[in-house]
């Protein structure tokens, strides 16, 4: 209900009028301001700005947490993000490499990532002399003290349960198995990332062997649709719960 | 033109400092008088429309944001109120006020690089760099309120991408009460300036009929007297709720133009106050962002907002599937600049920066 | 004497006992401070050249020639004494930018140059850099006009920046039409410009030429009629005599304080800067007439077009400033004060309002810009000159 400025000047103003003083009063004022108080700039190379945690820079990885599901490549936007082998202790992982000749810095990655391994850090200085030196390896992604504020928290309320407070994707949604499609390949059990899925017997078939199909252990699945992705027959969908 | 005209074309762009971007402006002088224009805008096409057919929903938020650098937040909640709407999602109250507030801080950082660039186009650089350094204010708080400071990324499908952060509100309401009192600096370079004056006034006139014949939308429509404002006529996400007016010049002038989006400014900034005395009101416990499906039923819908250079549109098809089967963007600069013959006629070459400055250039929406 | 002393051949002698000696008014020597330093240069250079030679083949003639012969030691010091005054002017210049960066950066709130002590050194680095830039002729631009017209604008600039003078044993030539002529090199550039703009073949460089064959044009008139008031009121076109009128009375923006608004007012449209720059105007124009030049061209442009800003405000340091003395001390105790330091803080103190006035304004335009010159700045020029005539014919009742 306030006009402030259309108020300030009800009249207009007319051109004729002379005047050319006030705008140089208003400057001879700054100037002496600031000849002796500091002006607002920064020296950029040798004093940089306060950032907050939750500055998306590049993005970064906690390495133990990660679990190489690959829900942040199938997330990012720009497909810069691609899942590689990786050597945890002689151990053969899975881990993100992020080309940040593509990234765009939307933090994605880190919004969906199921157990909070992607974080999005304050790092913008990125230049390099060639475009190999910015595809970021898991080991080099990895950010040396990544805080709480880092990480980004995916919080979702249900419409159906608003009352159930904020979750996630990966704590509602659970793959779901068609018996009546499934071939009992075992492709589920070795993509599933955190060893949710393993081969139950639910009975014989005519020759005598026995029919398995994958069971899901709803407690460890992260709803990373690896299996959805990689079932042969399409026998594996996602229950969205809303 | 005929070999006996005294006219020259001068071709303005698509490199030149006038133009804000990519795009020429071809003029037909006689001298220093223009007698014709004809905008030729598509140097920065870059399939935005297409490539978005082959997204998921959500992966074309970030997308969105980089339609216009300064109004990304307008731009991916128009995005997502279409989703919304194809889907037929209410917002709860708390991500409303908070799009709000977001939305209003974007409209005041995009009005001010318009001054910024206003004043580079006038040849004053003081106006610039004073304008800048009250952005970068906003553009700080939209680090701590989303992380980054231009490409903000911060509406999502069903909400907002996260609450507000301890102090934002303090920090929000220091800002705008710091804005409100530094701004007079800039008026007084600007509207105590008779030089200034003379060169906003009484040029770039389009009249009131024109304006609304020709499908301007935004401040440029309401420097010419038009009162129509989509937060007023069309209201979303809470704004009848809100208490503010809609500003409105009937001067149909490049000064007209500049006085409505100062007077936007200062509207925005009590809007903000208001959605924040709003937000303390709701409990912090209120969903601020609702877990959506994947797929969007099939259907077309479409939705429109403010944006800070008038009216922003997305019109969806989707298939049933989830990615969009089209979306179609109207971009307001698109339709505004195919108007710049009007503006410029019988002008002199040097009133066209000031002109085309008052319609806030973006090429990166125009062109898509 | 094989082993003789280097002080034997650096003599300092008196440059006014030279007969050649250029600086003579009235039958008696006017002392010179340049040419005395250049004399004094050379006496130690060519000194230790001739000592030196001296050595390698005694008892030659070259070394007496080098330091005794009047004629040649005259013309080398001549030489030396332009370059003295060439680099003076050039450090002068420097530091204008050097303050117009500072002021300007101040008043927008920001920092300006940064390089070496003060950032006094950014300057040089920015010379060093349009040094490295390419240079680009336009293929189908006229060759001649091209390069000669902006040769002859740049050296036009630099001759009457080294033709003020700083004092008076600061000049090079003591002109009984001293202001005339600093005046009728000063309107060689618009000429210059309208050729340069034309000849690169190129539109907006076109439009600025002409823009700027205009705007200066229209300020020359009320800047004539002005210098025309001033010389009345000394009754000299003399610099000398119009400051040391100045000295004898009082400082002339007292009495032609109309005159003094409209000389400011057209002297910054004649340096071409911003509010008046509308040549070069950038935002429409991408640069006005120097769109196509590149690489030092535009360096030397530029700081042509800053010693044109020097020019304008050492007459008005000159004219209306009362020179390089200082008021209510008297001119003989002045004379060992350094009037040349006096001199050149005036100037800066005068580019000071330039670079202000840059900062608070935008730009004029064309027609309006002419409306100012032709129906504002013209009627107010010839009341000055009333106001002189008044004056005169009072029969100086002010002093």
């Amino acid at each position: 209900m306030v006009i402030k400025y259309l108020d300030k000047f009800p009249k207009g103003r007319n051109a004729r009028t002379l005047w050319v003083l006030k705008p140089m009063w208003v400057t001879l004022k700054k100037m002496f301001k600031t000849t002796f108080h500091r002006p607002v700039t920064i020296m950029y190379p040798y004093e940089k700005e306060w950032l907050p945690d939750n500055y998306r820079g590049r993005p970064g990885l906690i390495y133990e947490r990660c679990v190489g599901c690959g829900v942040c490549m199938r997330m990012c936007p720009t497909k810069c993000i691609e899942i590689v082998d990786s050597d945890d202790n002689g151990k053969k992982v899975q881990r993100p490499q992020v080309n940040l000749g593509r990234c765009m810095m939307c933090g994605y990655c880190a919004e969906y990532c199921p157990v909070n391994a992607m974080i999005v850090t304050p790092d913008y200085e990125l230049a390099a002399f060639t475009r190999e030196e910015l595809i970021y390896g898991p080991r080099k992604l990895a950010w040396p003290n990544p805080t709480p504020g880092m990480e980004v928290h995916l919080e979702e309320h249900l419409l159906s349960d608003p009352e159930r407070g904020p979750v996630a994707y990966h704590i509602t949604d659970r793959p779901e198995l068609n018996a009546g499609k499934c071939i009992g390949c075992t492709k589920c059990v070795k993509v599933c990332p955190t060893d949710a899925v393993e081969m139950q017997t639910v009975g014989e078939n005519d020759k005598g062997k026995p029919i398995k199909v994958p069971k899901f252990d709803v407690s460890r699945c992260i709803c990373c649709e690896n299996c959805v992705i990689e079932c042969p027959k399409g026998a594996i969908t996602i229950k969205e719960v809303l | 033109m005929m070999p006996d005209d005294r006219t020259m074309w001068i071709t303005m762009g698509p490199q030149h400092p006038f133009s804000h971007g990519l795009w020429t402006l071809k003029i037909r002088a006689d001298g220093e008088i223009v007698k014709d224009a004809e905008p030729v805008i598509g140097y920065l096409h870059r399939g935005w429309e297409k490539e978005c057919e082959n997204r998921t929903y959500p992966l074309i938020i970030p997308m969105a944001d980089r339609l216009c650098y300064s109004a990304s937040m307008t731009w991916s909640h128009v995005y997502c109120k279409v989703v919304e709407e194809a889907m037929g999602i209410e917002l709860s109250d708390r991500a409303k006020y908070l799009r709000v507030v977001a939305d209003e801080m974007c409209r005041i950082q995009s009005h001010l690089m318009w001054l910024a660039a206003m004043g580079t186009d006038l040849g004053n650089l003081t106006v610039f760099l004073w304008a800048l350094r009250e952005r970068e204010l906003f553009l700080d708080l939209n680090v701590k309120l989303c992380g980054q400071r231009l490409t903000t990324n911060y509406p999502r499908i069903g909400g907002v991408r996260n609450d507000m952060p301890f102090y934002f509100e303090r920090d929000c309401l220091r800002v705008v009460n710091r804005f409100e009192k530094m701004i007079w600096e800039l008026v007084a370079m600007m509207d105590e300036s008779s030089i200034f004056l003379s060169r906003m006034q009484g040029t770039g006139i389009i009249s009131r009929k024109d304006a609304a014949n020709y499908g301007l939308t935004g401040p440029t429509m309401r420097g010419s007297g038009v009162d129509f404002d989509i937060r007023r006529d069309d209201p979303y996400i809470n704004y009848d709720l809100l208490d503010w007016d809609v500003a409105v010049c009937k001067d149909c002038d490049s000064y007209g133009r500049y006085k409505v989006r100062m007077e936007e400014m200062f509207q925005s900034c009590d809007i903000i106050r208001q959605a924040m005395a709003k937000l303390e009101s709701i409990p912090k416990t209120e969903p601020t962002r609702i877990k959506v499906p994947r797929r969007v039923p099939e259907g077309t819908h479409f939705a429109r907002l403010e944006d800070p250079r008038g009216e922003s549109l997305m019109y969806l098809v989707s298939d049933g599937t989830d990615k969009p089967y089209r979306l179609k963007v109207r971009s307001p600069i698109f339709v505004n600049v195919s108007a710049s013959k009007h503006f410029v006629n019988g002008v002199r070459i040097a009133d066209i920066p000031a002109i085309m400055g008052t319609l806030d250039m973006c090429l990166g929406e125009t062109d898509r | 004497m094989p082993y003789d002393s280097i002080l034997n051949w650096i003599k300092f002698t008196d440059p006014m006992a030279n007969p050649f000696y250029p600086y003579i008014k009235g039958g008696s020597a006017v002392y010179n401070l340049p040419y005395d330093i250049g004399h004094k240069l050379w006496e130690l250079i060519g000194g230790a050249i001739a000592w030196l030679v001296n050595l390698l083949f005694p008892g030659n003639g070259v070394s007496t020639f080098l330091v005794g012969n009047d004629m040649f030691v005259n013309l080398i010091s001549i030489v030396l004494m332009v370059v003295v005054i060439f680099a003076v002017g050039f450090i002068v210049n420097i530091t204008m930018i050097w303050e117009e960066r500072k002021i300007l950066g101040r008043m927008m709130d920001r920092r300006a140059t940064r390089i070496g002590p003060l950032g006094y050194l950014q300057n040089i680095a920015d010379g060093l850099k349009t040094f490295l830039k390419e240079h680009i002729t336009p293929a189908k631009a006229d060759k001649k006009g091209y390069m000669w017209a902006v040769t002859i604008l740049i050296g036009t600039s630099v001759l009457i920046a080294c033709m003020i003078p700083l004092s008076d044993r600061w000049f090079i030539v003591d002109y009984g039409t001293g202001l005339l002529i600093i005046f009728g090199l000063f309107a060689i550039a618009p000429l210059m410009i309208l050729v340069a703009g034309w000849s690169q073949n190129n539109k907006y460089s076109l439009i600025g030429g002409m823009r700027a064959a205009a705007q200066m044009v229209a300020y020359e008139v009320p800047i004539l009629l002005v210098f025309a008031s001033v010389s009345l009121l000394a009754g000299s076109f003399n610099i000398n005599d119009i400051v040391h009128a100045q000295a004898n009375s009082t400082w002339y923006i007292v009495p032609l304080f109309l005159g003094f608004i409209v000389f400011i007012v057209s002297a910054i449209a004649e340096a071409e800067r911003i509010p008046f720059d509308l040549p070069e105007a950038e935002a429409e124009l991408v640069e006005g007439w120097q769109t196509e030049y590149s690489g030092m061209k535009w360096g030397l442009i530029m700081l042509g077009d800053y010693f044109r800003g020097y020019i304008a405000c050492a007459l008005i340091v000159i004219m209306f400033l009362g020179g390089w003395y200082v008021p209510f001390i008297s001119v003989e105790q002045q004379a060992s004060w350094l009037p040349e330091i006096v001199f050149l803080l005036k100037v800066f103190l005068v580019f000071f309002v330039f670079a202000w006035v840059r900062a608070a304004h935008c730009r004029v335009r064309t027609d309006q810009i002419l409306n100012i010159g032709w129906k504002v700045l013209m009627p107010l020029a010839v009341i000055n000159l009333g106001i002189t005539v008044a004056i005169l014919l009072a029969g100086g009742i002010l002093w």
